[in-house]
């Protein structure tokens, strides 16, 4: 009797505690969407310059320089601190500090012009030398570039010769049109600060990062923020905005509600959360394609051997139906586009026209049946904690049940699963979910399907491939290329080597007092590509 | 005493050296490798070598801990292999934040501990006890990341009377500023240190009102209060002296879970980001440093255990 009554006790001041914090969300919400009703009838559309931005950060920014940034947030920081050369977006460039870029008749040549009377954060000039630097700090091997492989072709490095202060022309060993998608992933770092550095990686001077982007260091503080304040002498024109924070918030939910409380004022959400966020009207949802596929890996060197069938790939495909799949993995059809191709739509020679197989289960049952293959069991290894990957593998579980296989799901540590994905030898187990984002060129696919490379995590093999990637790789004329990777995806679909599944999108929350949101270009991974166009409105 | 001193301290060092072979075997099973933190899928398989060279991370792991332990015992505590700034000046760095966040919770937490516990020890399975009890089970049983959204999502979104992350407003520097954000994420603690203090101090208490100098002091018709508060009180801290000596090692450890949902930017954070790296250096470092202190909590315990009570100074 007395234990009941303490469990009554506990259960009481829990719904009180509980109905006290949902009572009051009804109250204050209706509050928050007047003051921003009344916020939108007096802001005219016209930029004004001041305030300033609070963008919420899943970690600490790894290292503040763009020879070494490989992480979301170090990316996401530099984009606003480090100009780049150019960007592309869509197949159109738009130039920062360069001022164009023009390859010779032979294509060995590109020579880049960059703007004049470019500077640094700290005044000095930004020259022809910098840009030099840089990509010979890249390709130095002392130096644990990440972006080194990019400018080795066929085992020769690209040179980068200065010819005057704003010129610089870059010597490629031999043809190769995806050049421009390795330039445009560099950004110049300061010669006259890293000149006498042994290791530039390791340097206390990447604590003080000196860019050229439109906004300047201004303080780092461990655990909690990076501000960076306005660079008036910004190349594009002085920012509107006086100075944007990157606040580092690890959890996920808490950050949601700093952003509702307005301590963040913008940041990415996930799927899951959007609905919520959207719902307090006090944001501006922005879904944009990250370039990323995400997909069902078959994992052909299993040792069961049944996936190195394309038969049995076909019947697996047959088996499961795309829709759904989105709609249970990404929770709308609004965060992820169906896809077909192996190259995502921002790619170019992009073509979702190929080969599908489309949702018919006796077509998956006759397959299974004429190759031995029914009654098979299949290993789904899975990221424990990853909610798509969750919510993939048991639909795929329940899917694949009604043709007759069972799918034994295997979830296991974030780092444990890593391994065993990029193991180029494990053979235990035959599906995962995975997902990439490749950039531009379609050149760069080139390591996930061709025979043998260390990213081939399907363990495919067909020697027309491997040939077609060759072909496209050194091919200048952009007609014959466009065919060569039309033709390449075809046969890539048509072999089922992969089931994609879709595009998917990212999602990001911008309180709505900030305008300028289309001139300032939405980017994947950085969210915005130029940030001194944002304005308060 | 000094020689004991002298000869706990010196038990310290092989105590030292096992908690770092334990660790560091511990980091190299795990699965998962320090090189894909900063790999990206369009490296090359030859530059991912040559990058795990550069960081001698291609030596067989026993001569990466000696490498490791002759560099420690110079006072070089390594480099992080993820941003590659040095372990020891990120754990300074980030000590006072972990350090002063603990300290207030527990101190708070045992303010409040001892006198719930002697109450409810006192008024055993009176409706005292029974609401003490209550309280201890509440916060046993409660997550505290839960408990952490909870409060965050009433005091800061709702009442707009705390902020819910970080420790300070950017661009500021003032202690009345840090302690506003230290508020929330120091109660969540101490409600969890608070929880096991109660208990311990509770039970306590009970056995100590059995002895006989308690009967005593009831026959000479001392009030029940000053019994509690004069004579008891002093035998039932005793017990707390161990939990704030085993508590010495949380000062630096920081917790991970309140931490990380504050966006406090203490240890705790950096080594829940050092664990999904497998950065093992920084691992090292914080396990290290937490034992360190650890070891001199239980040995300022003991010392104080002597002066406070005398029987256990005959009895060594």
């Amino acid at each position: 009797m007395r234990k009941y009554f303490s469990g009554v006790i506990i259960l009481a001041l829990l719904t009180m505690l509980v109905s006290a914090c949902s009572g009051g969300s009804s109250g204050d919400s209706a509050s928050s969407t007047d003051t921003s009703s009344d916020a939108s009838q007096t802001s005219s559309g016209q930029p004004k310059d001041g305030g300033n931005l609070i963008i919420g950060v899943a970690a600490d920014p790894v290292i503040l320089n763009p020879n070494y940034a490989g992480d979301r947030v170090s990316l996401t920081i530099d984009q606003a601190l480090y100009a780049p050369l150019f960007q592309v977006n869509n197949g159109k460039k738009t130039f920062y500090l360069a001022d164009s870029l023009e390859p010779s008749a032979d294509n060995l040549t590109y020579t880049m012009k960059l703007k004049s009377g470019l500077t640094w954060h700290d005044g000095e000039k930004l020259t022809a030398d910098d840009v030099v630097f840089t990509i010979d700090k890249i390709l130095d091997e002392k130096q644990n570039s990440m972006l080194r492989g990019n400018f080795i072709i066929g085992g020769k490095p690209i040179k980068a010769v200065k010819v005057d202060d704003t010129t610089v022309e870059f010597k490629l060993p031999q043809v190769s049109p995806a050049f421009e998608a390795t330039l445009v992933q560099v950004s110049p770092i300061p010669k006259h600060i890293f000149e006498n550095e042994a290791d530039i990686e390791k340097s206390p001077k990447n604590n003080t990062p000196v860019g050229s982007g439109p906004f300047k260091f201004k303080e780092y503080k461990t655990g909690e923020y990076v501000t960076l304040d306005r660079f008036d002498n910004y190349f594009g024109g002085k920012p509107h905005l006086d100075s944007v924070t990157y606040r580092i918030s690890k959890d996920a939910n808490a950050s949601n509600l700093a952003l509702q409380n307005g301590e963040i004022n913008m940041k990415y959400v996930d799927p899951q959360d959007a609905a919520t966020i959207e719902a307090t009207g006090n944001f501006d949802m922005k879904n944009y394609s990250e370039g990323r596929l995400s997909y069902l890996l078959f994992n052909e060197k299993s040792d069961t051997g049944l996936l190195a069938k394309k038969e049995v790939r076909e019947a697996l495909s047959y088996a499961l139906n795309r829709e759904e799949l989105i709609q249970v993995a990404y929770t709308s059809p609004d965060y992820a586009d169906p896809a077909k191709s192996f190259v995502t739509p921002d790619g170019l020679y992009h073509d979702n026209n190929v080969t599908t197989y489309d949702n018919d289960v006796n077509k998956a049952k006759e397959l299974l049946q004429a190759n031995g293959a029914s009654g098979m069991k299949l290993r789904f290894i899975v990221s424990g904690g990853n909610k798509a990957q969750e919510a993939i593998s048991l639909y795929v579980q329940q899917k694949l049940k009604e043709v007759g296989v069972n799918v034994e799901i295997q979830s296991m540590d974030a780092s444990a699963f890593g391994d065993k994905f990029t193991d180029p030898n494990a053979s235990d187990y035959e599906l995962a979910a995975g997902g990439y984002i490749m950039g531009f060129d379609p050149d760069a696919y080139s390591i996930l399907y061709t025979t043998g490379s260390d990213s081939n995590y399907n363990h495919y093999s067909n020697k027309e491939v491997d040939e077609l990637f060759k072909q496209g790789a050194g091919e200048a004329d952009t007609t014959k290329r466009g065919e060569i990777y039309k033709k390449l995806q075809e046969t890539i679909a048509s072999d089922a080597v992969i089931y994609p599944i879709a595009y998917t999108k990212t999602i990001v929350a911008v309180d709505k007092k900030y305008g300028g949101l289309d001139e300032a270009v939405l980017k994947p991974v950085v969210i915005f590509e130029d940030l001194s166009k944002l304005y308060l409105k | 005493m000094r020689r004991l001193i002298v000869r706990r301290l010196l038990q310290t060092l092989p105590m030292l050296f096992f908690v770092s072979i334990v660790c560091f075997i511990l980091v190299k099973v795990a699965p998962g490798d320090p090189v894909r933190s900063f790999v990206t899928p369009n490296m090359h398989a030859a530059d991912i070598e040559r990058i795990r060279h550069n960081l001698g991370l291609d030596k067989p792991a026993y001569i990466q801990y000696f490498i490791w332990l002759k560099e420690c015992l110079t006072g070089n505590f390594g480099y992080s292999l993820v941003n590659h700034k040095p372990v020891l000046g990120q754990i300074v760095e980030r000590l006072p934040a972990t350090a002063g966040l603990m300290a207030s919770a527990i101190a708070l937490a045992v303010i409040l501990a001892i006198p719930m516990g002697l109450v409810a020890g006192a008024n055993r399975n009176r409706w005292v006890d029974k609401l003490v009890n209550m309280i201890a089970y509440i916060g046993i049983s409660l997550p505290l990341f839960w408990l952490a959204i909870l409060l965050m999502y009433f005091f800061s979104i709702k009442m707009h009377w705390l902020p819910s992350m970080g420790m300070r407003t950017i661009g500021t520097n003032s202690a009345l500023d840090v302690i506003k954000h230290g508020l929330l994420p120091c109660v969540v603690l101490a409600i969890g240190f608070l929880t096991v203090y109660v208990r311990y101090i509770r039970s306590s208490t009970i056995s100590q009102l059995k002895e006989d100098y308690v009967q005593i002091q009831y026959a000479f018709g001392s009030a029940k209060r000053i019994i509690l508060f004069r004579h008891v009180l002093k035998h039932v801290l005793l017990p707390v002296i161990t939990l704030l000596g085993m508590s010495m090692g949380d000062l630096v450890a920081g917790a991970i879970v309140t931490e990380t949902v504050f966006s406090w930017p203490g240890i705790g954070s950096l080594g829940m980001t050092a664990v999904r790296g497998m950065d093992y250096p920084v691992i090292m470092g914080i396990t290290l440093f937490s034992s360190v202190l650890l070891i001199l909590g239980n040995l300022l315990a003991d010392i104080l255990y002597g002066i406070v009570d005398p029987r256990i100074k005959t009895t060594r």
